[in-house]
């Protein structure tokens, strides 16, 4: 008995001691075709605010769940809540629908998994440190070839604080991607018109000059206006389109509404209308149906993709963590020129090495995002311990180019380097070494590829990533292939050693440039352990090219080998144990805090923070950083830092919000998503009177950023 | 199983609709009923035309559908012998096709379900291969319509205003059939002529 009351009283205590700290939903209940569960935005409410508490459906495949308009047969779910006093539930924001045939009908339906996202106000009397119990009652007809109503009662256990709530951390950032995807109002005119048995619809306004309106789709709220399942024809206009509809009973049989509202859903964009009565205008025709998709949309943006992908592979040879090792190589080549088999047979080596590396990033990448976790590109740099034996292995390349010591067990002098087997796997492995070290120096040509290949299904994901490996393999495997071109290289000599110890300087330039980031990522104690370990792995590596002197003239020496493997160990260990000294959180915090260079400083980007400043008016820029990236910490040196900018700042009274996703982030990653892309950097303006960000090309200019200001503020 | 619709009346009246609808209002509603002929579960052929001079309900079933089980907790088999009583004809449509939720393989199949529910229709209709639902653009199990006198459709849609699958929304619910017959036997106009019907899909055999 006694227990049982220390039990349940541990059990209440725990409890309190969770609810305090974030929102708590009582976990996902199954329906039979259906997980539901309610999950928030913020981990907390706020006296006097709105929080929004989603319905999370995650249907069985197969199966549906429709919207508020079901289509030809159907039923929208249904939310009943049970709320505190003074607390009150909004409608549900019903993200656009998809459409579903079933035989000569057509239904608005949900697969797969759907947010129903429902604003919650909170009452300006509800005490901080209390927590709230949001209960819900959820009814949806979920159907496959049948239908099943099913239901769930379910709740979300909410602290109420006050200030400034954080995002929850499971689903924020999918409820807030949600919400940004939602239809809404836009300003849009809309107009119909019903004549000789068809609805005309024209929606006019600046979001649909020059919009793709191919599959342009009108949801109507009501089931009575229009014939679901009947095709909708576009035409397109200067400032808009024309839908033509077949009409539904309130046209053909009852009386013409007053108005027909509903949902205009564009590709990747949804605009909330209200049409009145009246005739289409000029502007919202004439210019026909759109382009017919030439194989579909998605294969013209998938060889865009390939394209681009081949491009940046190609240019990320060029790259200063990649260059020297690659260029080292390819003058080794040269030396063999006179055997075209052995150098086709590196070139083939070579390429096998990047294309299983670019693969086995590319699938690890897939199955990291398809178990959830909001990754991007560049995220094998957001764990600091792969950054810090990033930086390790550097320093070991750098240290073998200055001569310290060789690789492999055969001590070969430069340019004898590529002899017989030991050549192949060579080139194997420095094409996987070359992928590992490219991937923080992201070329800006990848960004798009790259971005589209993650919002892709598996296999089109791989071949972007396949033209990624092909573009960076081909100029080496180019030269393997023609022995013209190695030819004309310069003849190996002294001069090469010497040009390998000059390129050695690059990589410890590189090598540097990991340890910061990895510092950035820690702090100022494993910064010290990195440094360390740096030391004891230049020390190893010194002792390993004694022993191999000593093999040369056919001795050993155990000592040097014993102490070599001792450092080295010692090395591994040091940046292990900062995987459990390091806050990663709180140093992202402040990097986020620290000024982008003289006189400009930054915020911190949350998207409330951005709403807040839009309320306000202000001009606002999002850089989407991270300390990994090369081209943004170029672009934030170059462009934004420098007076002029910051002049222009003030003078326009913008702001400039920083997104550092340096470490993991899944709000930023929803963020980045949202734009299409899967990586950094983006930079996006938000002009000052409302309407769509602008997105800055990848490499800034000052000039480019002043003026995208200027007019921001205009 | 044949539907020979009078098209040229159709067109004629379709054409004539705006015309009509500034003319004379309490026409607009009156679209003359598809003709039809179906097999009932006697085996016997019913067509539409027999019953001219008597008001028609059609209800389209699907014994397996949620809401065609709400309405058959009761509902449905009281409206029937209610409507039957008054002079009404009531046919129960099953068009679902071979294979799918709510085919009846035979007439037999069809009389033990409505003997097991207690229901009180003049019959049974079997239209597996959707004829007659293709012929009136029958949506969801129910969808309802109401033919009167002369043959027009004065009632289309839900057959009650709360769209749900729950049984105790009955108690709340407005049943438009119901209200359609009320004014059809008082010689009163329909007052709601149209709601968009709610179900479950018709099972169409596949496109």
């Amino acid at each position: 008995m006694l227990i049982k009351r220390f039990v349940a009283t541990l059990q209440g205590v725990l409890l309190a001691g969770l609810m305090s700290g974030f929102a708590l939903a009582a976990g996902p209940v199954q329906t039979g075709h259906i997980e539901v569960e309610l999950v928030a935005q913020e981990a907390a409410a706020v006296p006097g605010g709105t929080i929004y508490v989603a319905l999370r459906q995650k249907i069985q495949p197969g199966w549906h769940t429709y919207w508020r308009n079901p289509g030809d047969a159907g039923d929208a779910t249904k939310i009943v809540w049970t709320l505190p006093e003074g607390w009150s539930a909004g409608d549900i924001v019903w993200p656009t629908p998809e459409k579903k045939r079933v035989g000569p009908l057509l239904d608005y339906a949900y697969t797969g998994q759907v947010l129903l996202p429902v604003p919650i106000a909170v009452p300006a009397d509800a005490r901080p440190g209390s927590t709230v119990t949001l209960k819900a009652a959820a009814a949806f007809l979920v159907c496959e070839e049948i239908c099943i109503p099913e239901d769930a009662v379910v709740t979300l256990d909410l602290p109420v604080v006050a200030g400034m709530p954080s995002a929850d951390p499971k689903w924020g950032a999918m409820v807030a991607q949600t919400l940004a995807k939602a239809p809404k109002p836009s300003g849009l005119k809309a107009v119909f018109a019903f004549k000789d048995g068809v609805l005309k619809l024209a929606v006019t306004g600046a979001p649909l000059k020059g919009a793709d309106m191919a599959g342009a789709y009108f949801y109507p709220y009501s089931a009575k206006v229009l014939d679901h399942a009947a095709e909708q024809a576009i035409e397109r206009g200067s400032e808009g389109l024309t839908l033509s509809v077949a009409p539904g009973y309130d046209f053909t049989s009852g009386t013409a509404p007053e108005q027909v509202s509903g949902v205009l859903a564009l590709a990747g964009e949804a605009f909330e209308i209200t049409a009145t009565p009246g005739a289409p205008p000029a502007s919202a025709m004439g210019l026909g149906p759109p382009p017919a998709a030439k194989g579909g949309a998605g294969s013209v943006g998938l060889a865009t993709a390939l394209l681009f992908a081949f491009l940046g592979g190609l240019i990320l040879n060029l790259m200063p963590c990649v260059f020297p090792v690659l260029s080292m190589k390819a003058a080794s080549l040269a030396g063999h020129a006179h055997d075209a088999g052995k150098t086709r047979l590196q070139g083939l080596a070579f390429l096998a090495g990047v294309v299983a590396t670019f693969l086995a990033l590319a699938g690890l990448l897939i199955a990291v995002r398809a178990g959830g976790a909001a990754v991007g590109w560049g995220f094998q740099l957001q764990s600091p311990v792969v950054v810090g034996a990033l930086a390790l292995v550097m320093l070991l390349v750098a240290l073998n180019m200055s001569g310290v010591f060789e690789f492999g067990t055969s001590v070969q002098g430069v340019g004898a380097g590529a002899s017989g087997k030991g050549g192949a796997s060579g080139a194997f492995f420095t094409g996987a070494l070359a992928v590992v070290v490219a991937a923080p120096c992201t070329a800006p040509f990848m960004a798009g590829a790259l971005g589209f290949a993650l919002t892709q299904p598996p296999l089109i994901s791989l071949a972007v990533f396949l033209a990624l490996a092909f573009g960076f393999a081909a100029p080496f495997v180019l030269l393997a292939f023609a022995p013209a071109l190695l030819r004309r290289l310069p003849r190996p000599g002294p001069w090469m050693d010497m040009l390998k110890k000059g390129l050695a300087f690059p990589m410890y330039g590189t090598a540097a440039w990991l340890v910061w980031v990895f510092s950035q990522q820690t702090g100022a104690i494993a910064l010290g352990q990195i440094l360390a370990a740096a030391v004891l792995t230049a020390f190893s590596a010194w002792l390993y090219g004694y022993v191999q002197g000593r093999w040369i003239v056919g001795k050993t020496a155990p000592i040097a080998t014993v102490l070599a493997v001792l450092s080295l160990t010692g090395a591994i260990g040091l940046i292990v144990l900062t995987l459990k000294a390091s806050p990663p959180v709180a140093a992202a915090a402040s990097v986020a805090a620290t000024p982008a260079g003289p006189g400009l400083a930054s915020e911190p980007w949350s998207p409330e923070k951005l709403a807040a400043l839009r309320a306000e008016g202000r001009p606002v820029l999002v850089d989407f950083t991270a300390a990994w990236c090369v081209t943004c910490q170029v672009n934030e040196k170059v462009a934004l830092s420098s007076p002029a900018v910051a002049q222009a700042f003030k003078d326009r009274n913008a702001v400039l919000l920083k997104a550092d996703w340096t470490n993991r982030d899944a709000t930023i990653a929803a963020a980045l998503a949202e734009h299409g892309r899967a990586g950094v950097p983006l930079y996006l303006v938000y002009p000052a009177r409302g309407g769509d960000p602008v997105i800055l090309p990848q490499l800034l200019t000052e000039g480019m950023v002043i003026e995208a200001i200027e007019k921001a503020a205009s | 199983m044949s539907v020979s619709p009078s098209l040229l009346t159709r067109r004629l009246v379709v054409a004539g609709l705006p015309l009509v609808a500034v003319a004379a209002p309490g026409l607009v509603h009156a679209a003359p009923a598809p003709a039809f002929t179906a097999r009932d579960m006697d085996g016997k052929a019913r067509s539409l035309s027999e019953f001219r001079g008597k008001t028609v309900v059609l209800e389209w079933v699907n014994e397996g559908c949620p809401f065609v089980k709400k309405h058959y907790s009761g509902n449905m088999q009281g409206l029937q012998q209610a409507a039957v009583a008054d002079g009404v004809v009531w046919l129960t449509i099953a068009s679902s096709a071979p294979g799918k939720q709510g085919y009846f393989a035979d007439g037999a199949a069809a009389k033990s379900w409505m003997t097991a529910k207690g229901a009180k229709p003049t019959t049974v209709l079997l239209d597996a291969d959707g004829t007659v639902a293709t012929a009136y653009k029958a949506k969801t199990t129910p969808h309802m319509f109401v033919i009167d006198k002369t043959g027009a459709v004065v009632y289309e849609g839900a057959i009650d205003d709360k769209p749900s699958s729950k049984v105790e929304d009955l108690q709340t619910a407005r049943n438009l059939v119901a209200a359609a017959l009320s004014d059809l036997k008082a010689g009163r106009k329909v007052a709601t002529p149209y709601v968009a019907p709610y179900g479950c899909a018709v099972k169409y055999k596949d496109a």
